[in-house]
Order: C-alpha cells, then structure tokens, then sequence
C-alpha cells in the first residue's frame, strides 16, 4: 500500500530517489567512514606495493615500487602460513561450539525459569568486560602452578598450556569462546522468539520429547541467525589480535598461537615494514570476505 | 544496484589513490619513484645503502638554537629519580632553557613508542633510554640527529668513553646515539639457597659449563628452587640478549652476533653455547614458561643472568653474589667479556631547540651527574675508568666493584641495518631449537644466519 | 493501526513465548546443569576479586578459598601508586563518553536514514558499513595513526582518542535493524500533516526506538571502554591515558616490581571491570532481544 511521497515526480526524482533528506541525514557518518576508514584502507592497499616504512615528517627516504613482492613475500613466509593454520585450528573449535552452546543456553533461557535474571546476565557477563582485564585471572589459571594444574595433578601437560604447543591455541579458543557466548546467546534469544508456540505445543502433544523438539523445530527455526553467527564468529577468529596478543605475547611457543593480525602488528609496528604488514592485511581480509561469502552460500543453500 | 556500488567505487578509489600519491606520507618527494621490475630490486639495494647517508632528517643549521625541551627517560624507579634531580638542577641555573622531563609511555618495548613518535614527528628533543639495537631503524626513518654536526660532539664523546666508543657509530661512521651507561651481564647467584643445597658460596663452581650444568642439578634437587636459573623464554627480539648472547661473547672472547656482515653465531664457539642451554632445558633446570614478576627475587630461581641495575630490585630480599658468565672450559674472570645491556641517549630529528639539547646532554653526563647515577641507581655510566674516577663510591660499595671491572669489557649489539629483525629471526630459530628442542640447533642457526646475511647487507 | 505497532514494540512481556514447560521435577536436572555452568562462567571473576584481595598470591586449591587473615586492600594501593587509578577511570570515562555521544547522534541519524529514506546509493553505504565490520581494525591502524596525528594534529588529545571509533557500526546496523521494522505509513501520516523529516524523527521515532537505543548504547559502551591499543599509540602523556591502557602496559613492564604483581595487576583489572558491570546490570532489564532479532532472520 505505497503512500505516494510529497514531491516533484520524474527524472529527478529517479535519479536522486524519493527522500534526498537522506543524504543530509547519512551526510556525517558518510564523512566519518571516507574519512577515517575509506582513505586509510586505500593508504593501506598503495603501500602494500612499496617497500614502505614511516619516517620523520620531512625525512626524505627512499621508498622503491616492489609490485607483488610483499604478497609473494606473505604468502610463502612459513611464520604467515603458520598463523593462517593456527586461526583456522581456532575456528573450527570456536565456532562449531559457539553455535552449539549459544543455541543450547538460548534455548534454556527462553523457558520461565527461577533465578532467571541471574542466569543471563552471569552468562553475558564476560562480553562486557575488557580482555585486559579478564586476561590476569586466565594467565593465573593456566600457570604452570596454577590452579587448573593444581586440581588436574599429574594429568597436567608438560610443558603447561600456555607455553605448549598443542595447547596454546585451544586455550585462546577456550577464553574467546566463554568471552563472546553472551552476545550469541542474545542473537538466539532473539531468533527464538519468532518461533511460534503452538508448534512446540502440538509437537508435545504429539508425544515429542526436549530432544526431538529442539532438532525438529528450534534448530531449523533460527536457521538464518545460524549463518549469522557463523560468518560473525569466523570474522571474529580470522581477527584474533587481542587474546594471542595479552595472553601468549610474542606468538607462543614457536609460533603456535601467532595470528595473522598479530603478525601485522608485530611487522608493521614493532619492525616498521608497514609496506609488508599492509599486504598481510589485504590478503588476510581477502580471504576472509572469500569465507564468509562460502559460508553464507553453503548454509543458505534451500 | 551492484554496478552503481562499482562505478562509485571505482571513482573513490582512483580520487583517493591520486591524493595518496601527494599525500604527506612520509616527506616530501620521499614516496620513491617507481622503478621498472626488474632494476627494482636492484637499486633498493644501493638506494637503501645510499640514503643510510641521506636519511638524516634535520640539517642542524639550527645547532645554535636554545629554548626549552622535553626529555624522556625510562620508568625504572631508580632513574626516574635520577632523571627528576639532574632536570631541576639544571632548571634552576637556565631559567630561560627549562627542560621538562617524562618518564618514557611504557609499553611491550621503548622501540615501539619511539618508532611511532618519530613517525608522528611529535618526540621529544632527547631520549634517555634509547636502545643501540634500535638506532639503525630509527636513523633509517630519519628520527635522529648526527652528534657529529656539533663542533665538540666526536670528540666529547669519545673523551668520555674512550674506545669503548667505536662499536656505536653507525655504518656512516657517525654517532647517531651517545653511549650513556651500561649494566654488564653477570650472573648473580642466591647464597642462602647454595648454602641449603651443600654448595660453596665463596668461588662458587659456576666456571665451566661441566661445572655449571652440575651445580643447577643440585639446585634444584636440594636447593628447595623450582629452577636454578630462569631467563625469559619468550620470543621478544631482544631476549637474546639475557641467555645466548653473553655466554657466546665470553666464550668468543669478546666477538659480535655479526662482524663485516658475517653471521658468527654458527662457529663451535656458538653452538657450544647453544648446546649448554639445550641441556638446561632438557634437564628441566629452566622452566620454558615465562615467569610473571622477579623470579630470582622471589627465590623461585637460584641464579639469575642480569646486570646491576637489579641489585635495587633484589634488596634485602636475597642474600647475593655475583660473578662472571661461564665458558665452555673456564676462563680467567679478568678474560671474560659479556653483553654490555647498555642504554644510550639518542637525540631526535623533531627539536628545535638543538643548542639546548647539546648542551643539557653534556650536563647531564658530567662527572658529577654520571657519580650521581652510579650512586642513585648502581649502573655503570660509560666512563672510560670508573673505577679511579668514583674511589669513595667503590670504597663504600665494594660489592658493585666487580661489575666495574667487567664493564671495561663489554660487548655491544652490532650496529647494522634491520638490527631489529636480525635478532627477532635469530630469536625464532634459538626458540625453536634450543628452547623447544624442535629442530636440531645447527639446522635452525644456519637457516637463520643465511638470512640475517641478507638482512644486514642493507636490503 | 498505529498504537498496536507501539504496544507490540513497547511492552516486551507480551509476544514472549512460554513453552508449555511448568515448574516440575524433571525439569531439576537441567536446572542444575544451568546453575552449575553459570558457576563456572563467573568463576573467573570470583577468582579475580580473590586475587586482588590477597596479601600472598596463592596458586594452588586453596587460594580459590582464601583465609580471611590473608586479605587486604594492599595490591589496590601498590598500582595506584604506579597507576593513578581515578585519573585514567576519567579518561575512560571521557573516551566512553565522546564515543557513545557521536555514535547517538550521528549513528541514530545514519540508521533511520538507511532505514526509512529511500535515496540513490543507500546500498553503498550500507555495504561499506558491513565491509568496516570485517575488516581488523589493525589494518588501518598505521594510516589512520599518521593520518590524526599529522594532518589533523590530534596527539595527545582525547578528540584523537574518539575519531576513529567515534560512530560503532553495529550500533548503526541495530538502529537500521530496528527502523527496519517499523512500516512507512507510521511515518507518512506525520508527513502529510506537514511535519519535517527531523521532527519525525524526534517525535516519533527516537521514543518507540529506545531499546534498541539502550542495546545499542551498551555494545557502543564495550568497545573503548575496554580498548588499549589504539590510545596508547594516540597519547604520550599518562595523565590523558584510559585505564585499559594503563593496566595493559603495567601487566607488560611494572608489575614485576610490585609486592605481589599478580595481585596488583587483579587490582586494576577490578577496577576496570566494575564500572562496565554495574552499567550492564542495570540496563539489563531493558535488553529487549526482540529487537535485534527481527529482520536479522532472513
């Protein structure tokens, strides 16, 4: 039922659209986006070409054209190749068990329950606070005379979590995971409020039990919210900066739990090979537009 | 839809990447002319080479010039103490020159900081914490002044230097940083816990490796320590510098990690030393995992490899000793040398006031001030004879005596380009060689020597 | 037709599906499971607030129990000493602010627009908006660094601080989510009888969208509450630094030579959380999910 928009009709019109009041009222942010994202992006993409570093303001350096090299660099330099493994080790034990605890928790909390307050916001509480902060107690916990290794005994691994390099990854994995839970968990909530109730109802009456109610009905229920929080999840483990940063400082033990974002960090700021770091970064975000594009395809597939 | 969100793209991008071309990057006509492929490589090689010369910002046609400055020095506490009496002193005698000083922004390393402040051109006139590794990647960014372009600057520093002096001018010949004080590597070790394990704490058994090796299993056995030493296992750049590199100097005699862009770290002499930590972590004498805090001060380690600014830190909670690194089969303690830790004062391309920066520079590494950093902080200043020329300080301290001694034969970092990403590479193959026991140390060390080859040639 | 649409939006308790599962016996077990997983969720606060109060760090078993005799406010007085915790909870607090302000404003202005006025190449900014959210903010870090510290000249300032997170595309995606749902002729009656699109925008929008403000507003809150990185680089000064960058460079460099480092940098890590908290519990209650969720399904 359109409601026909005061205004002048015809070309103008078409080309400028119905509501030219838009371009007044996105006129800020669009200033803010090409401004402090949209040219350093492009900044970024020109020096992966050079063989680029920053300098004094004035300095006169020279800062030679090297084409692709910094991408052939990347992408046949086994610390970056590392990395890629580690993220990828990341998400396929982030995000299966984010989707699975995150829909299970949502689903549980929907119910009247006692205590229900405290249920929710115990478990979004750790999507509010800073991994700064949260990053001593885990620290503490994995010690090699932590806590977890006092209550595991002898079971604990030698050499301990942190510094182990089979270890190292799962750990940040473990931590991002318990850290962003909340917020899918609100996705889901959410999701599960479209599902209408009679389809629970008749599925009880038609002798259904929780099981078989939550595969049948929930799960293909909040089916597009899955693929949300699988391509948000993924964006999320391919950026791995802050965990790997605070919690095993210079890339673990032998690189075990280097992320590319670490890299970028470590290259562009600690070695000063901006050029280098920035092509890290492109093929970084490449690659991650390309996942998310195969996820969306693959699980919105009818 | 789509082609509209192409076509508007595709404008921002070529408007943008016109406007990046001229942009203020990084100076002026800096952004390099692009070369054809081929010759690229090329004249990156003899360009970089040539603009090491050239990439000195600021021409001190202002050397005269005096005003008020900002310093920074280091958030040591101890320094911090120092640095605040040195600034009012000479606050009170130059009204019109105040100096305003600043503990450095702490962060994973001062390199970090200081790299992203010249980048900003906003540094301050003098940092007194500038590390020598650091000083080719911030004169290849043209963050530094030459000390050279003041009339007395060579020789005033190496008046009080003295030979010493030679191993921190840059490939130039220049000084681009003035050596400051040093905190000569030793090892210290606990008394009371040597005493437990049966251990003589007088010319303890710490010369030799043999020695060494045995001494930390009795340690740990019956010393009541979890490890008889813990240098950080991490793979910060700079590690190095507190495990492998004093021990390869001394059993070296007194060589470099690189010297004429030879990497030397794969002689006998290197991987004797690098064997000699493998079997204390294949021992289990020294944790893999970092420790949080100061483990020989919480007597969670028996030993500790560091220099004397520690001594502050350690107090009267450890009853100490000290004495030099151990070698492959002992040596004459007045032969060992060891890494120099030292901190220099680095001079920045963003002052205006240079006149006032020379000169508050030579205040500050007078006699007097240098006794007074001996005094506040128990770090050697870079004197050529520290010795005779602080006899009451010695005298009334003699236990620091020893680290007087050994400062007269210290070995610096080598002063070349990417020094930063020399010791980062070299750090990833002793990390996985040594520490992690991954690949077996020869392999790694040469794979890692091939390359910093390459990196310290200037490419 | 109006006020239904304002009734089904403002009263949550309605639309809130109760599957038919009473309060029984069978239902203990999960219950249980519930409770004990929300244990372990908070445990890693609990063990924080422990630590910060000890004297001795404690690493084993019993640490998690702490002896009262072993408690104390010590660690909380050793990193002020180092860190002048109430300056740099102000600098957060300013930081948080500047950003929660530009992003209400601009932000609220951006969703509606993308929302409900039609005009050409509002797909572009939208699909730009969603490029942002995947890109790692690292990428741009280096740029935008040279780009406010030199050519706009913000060192060591806190409008240098705020720039760069100034407008939180998710906050910006929730309000286009949620303007998303509201139908067109809630607004055309308003226009036919005159009113100018902001004065819709005020009267009429701004007061139904205010959950979705108030979810906005608390993930807008996460982000440089708890950022350090990007401060760090921005100020040189510690008196213009935000907590989570005074706390991480004390766990990197200072701790060490504190009484008890780990207790000290729990200290601060308390302090840190508390605020961000106390802000979440409140606003709780008003986390209406069914916000974010309409229009996110499909």
């Amino acid at each position: 039922m359109a409601v026909v928009a005061v205004g002048h009709g015809g070309r103008m019109r078409r080309l400028i659209g119905r509501d030219p009041i838009g371009y007044l009222f996105i006129a800020p942010y669009v200033i803010f986006l090409a401004g402090l994202f949209a040219y350093p992006l492009l900044v970024a993409l020109y020096i992966s070409f050079f063989d680029f570093f920053f300098a004094a303001p004035g300095a006169h350096v020279a800062r030679p054209f090297v084409g692709l090299d910094n991408y052939a660099r990347a992408l046949s330099d086994p610390v970056f190749q590392r990395s890629i493994l580690n993220v990828a080790e990341f998400i396929i034990i982030n995000v299966p068990l984010t989707v699975l605890l995150a829909l299970v928790l949502a689903s549980a909390l929907n119910a009247k329950l006692p205590f229900r307050t405290f249920f929710r916001v115990s478990y979004y509480i750790p999507y509010v606070t800073a991994s700064v902060a949260v990053i001593g107690v885990w620290l503490w916990l994995f010690s090699g005379g932590g806590l977890l290794n006092g209550v595991l005994g002898p079971l604990s691994p030698k050499p301990s979590w942190l510094v182990n390099e089979l270890w190292a990854m799962p750990v940040i994995a473990l931590v991002v995971t318990w850290k962003q839970l909340g917020f899918y968990v609100l996705l889901y909530l959410a999701a599960l409020q479209n599902i209408p109730r009679e389809l629970y109802e008749a599925a009880e009456v038609d002798g259904a039990g929780v099981v078989r109610r939550f595969t049948a009905i929930t799960v293909p229920g909040v089916r597009s919210v899955t693929t949300l929080v699988v391509i948000l999840a993924t964006i999320v483990g391919a950026n791995l900066f802050t965990e790997p940063y605070l919690l095993t400082g210079g890339g673990g033990p032998n690189g075990a739990s280097m992320s590319p974002v670490l890299l970028m960090y470590r290259e562009g700021i600690e070695q000063g090979h901006a050029g280098y770091a920035a092509a890290i970064g492109t093929v970084l975000a490449i690659a991650v537009m390309a996942i998310s594009a195969f996820n969306r395809f693959v699980l919105e597939r009818e | 839809m789509s082609r509209t969100w192409l076509r508007l793209g595709s404008i921002a991008a070529v408007l943008a990447l016109l406007l990046g071309a001229c942009a203020d990057l990084g100076g002026g006509g800096g952004t390099g002319a692009p070369a054809s492929g081929a010759a690229a490589s090329g004249a990156a090689a003899s360009g970089a080479a040539a603009s090491g010369a050239a990439a000195s910002g600021a021409a001190p046609s202002a050397a005269g010039t005096k005003g008020a400055i900002k310093i920074w020095y280091s958030n040591n506490k101890e320094e911090v103490t120092w640095g605040k009496a040195v600034v009012a002193a000479w606050n009170k005698d130059h009204p019109d020159e105040q100096v305003t000083g600043e503990e450095i922004p702490a962060g994973k390393s001062s390199e970090e900081v200081i790299g992203a402040s010249i980048t900003a051109g906003n540094t301050p006139c003098l940092i007194f914490n500038t590390a020598p590794a650091a000083v080719p990647q911030f004169e290849k960014q043209g963050g530094l002044v030459a000390l050279d372009s003041f009339p007395d600057g060579a020789s005033y520093i190496k008046d009080r230097t003295g030979d010493r002096a030679d191993q921190y001018k840059f490939t130039d010949g220049k000084y681009y940083q003035m050596p400051w004080k040093t905190n000569p590597v030793m090892i210290f070790y606990n008394k009371t816990v040597f005493t437990k394990a049966g251990l003589a704490t007088d010319n303890p058994p710490l010369k030799t490796y043999a020695d060494f090796l045995a001494t930390a299993k009795t340690l740990v056995a019956k010393g009541g320590v979890q490890a008889a030493i813990w240098p950080s296992p991490s793979a910060d750049f700079y590690q190095p510098w507190f495990d492998f590199y004093p021990l390869f100097i001394a059993q070296s005699g007194g060589k470099a990690l690189v010297e004429g862009g030879e990497p030397l770290f794969t002689t006998a002499d290197g991987l004797a030393v690098a064997n000699f930590w493998k079997s204390l972590y294949d021992g289990n004498l020294t944790p893999k995992e970092a420790y949080q805090g100061d483990s020989f001060a919480d007597q969670k380690a028996a030993m500790a490899i560091v220099g004397p600014w520690a001594i502050a830190v350690y107090g009267d909670k450890v009853k100490w000793g000290a004495v030099p690194v151990p070698t492959k089969d002992g040596k004459d303690p007045k032969d060992i040398h060891t890494f120099s830790d030292e901190k220099s004062i680095g001079m920045y391309s963003s002052c205006k006031n240079l006149g006032t920066a020379w000169d508050f520079l030579k205040f500050s590494t007078s006699k007097d001030n240098d006794g007074q950093l001996l005094t506040l902080t128990g770090q050697m200043p870079m004197r050529a004879d520290v010795v005779g020329t602080y006899p009451d300080y010695f005298t009334a301290h003699p236990e620091y005596k020893a680290f007087a001694d050994q400062a007269s034969r210290t070995v610096e970092v080598p002063s070349v380009p990417n020094s930063v990403e020399m010791w980062q590479t070299f750090r990833t193959a002793y990390s996985e060689s040594v520490i992690f026991g991954k690949t077996p140390i020869e392999q790694a060390f040469k794979a890692a020597a091939d390359k910093i080859k390459t990196l310290v040639s200037g490419n | 037709m109006a006020t239904s649409v304002t009734t089904k939006i403002a009263s949550p308790q309605v639309g809130r599906p109760e599957p038919t599962q009473r309060m029984s016996w069978r239902r203990v077990p999960g219950l249980a499971a519930l409770m004990l997983g929300a244990l372990l969720f908070l445990f890693p606060f609990y063990y924080m607030v422990v630590g910060a109060l000890q004297r001795e760090p404690k690493t084993d078993i019993s640490g998690a129990f702490p002896n009262p005799a072993n408690l104390t406010f010590a660690n909380f007085a050793d990193i002020n000493a180092r860190v002048d915790l109430v300056r740099t909870l102000i600098n957060s607090g300013i930081f948080t602010g500047g950003v929660l302000l530009a992003t209400f404003f601009i932000g609220l202005l951006a969703g509606y627009a993308l929302a409900q006025l039609s005009f050409r190449g509002r797909s572009v900014v939208f699909n730009a908006m969603l490029l942002i959210l995947v890109l790692p903010f690292q990428l741009f870090m280096i740029p935008l660094y040279v780009l406010i510290v030199r050519t706009y000249g913000l060192a060591d300032s806190y409008l240098g601080m705020i720039l760069p997170f100034a407008v939180n595309a998710t906050a910006v995606f929730i309000f286009r989510q949620f303007f998303m749902q509201l139908p067109r002729d809630l607004f055309d009656s308003a226009r036919i009888d005159g009113a100018s699109e902001l004065m819709i925008l005020r009267r009429i929008a701004v007061p139904l969208a205010r959950p979705a403000i108030i979810t906005a507003m608390i993930v807008t809150f996460i982000g440089p509450w708890n950022e350090f990185l990007w401060p760090f680089l921005i100020t040189k000064q510690h008196d213009l630094q935000p907590l989570a960058v005074a706390l991480a460079n004390y766990i990197s460099t200072v701790a060490a030579r504190a009484a008890n480092p780990f207790g000290s940098i729990l200290a601060g890590a308390v302090v840190l959380v508390i605020p961000a908290v106390v802000v979440f519990v409140l606003f709780q209650r008003q986390f209406i999910e069914s916000n974010l969720g309409s229009g996110v399904k499909g």
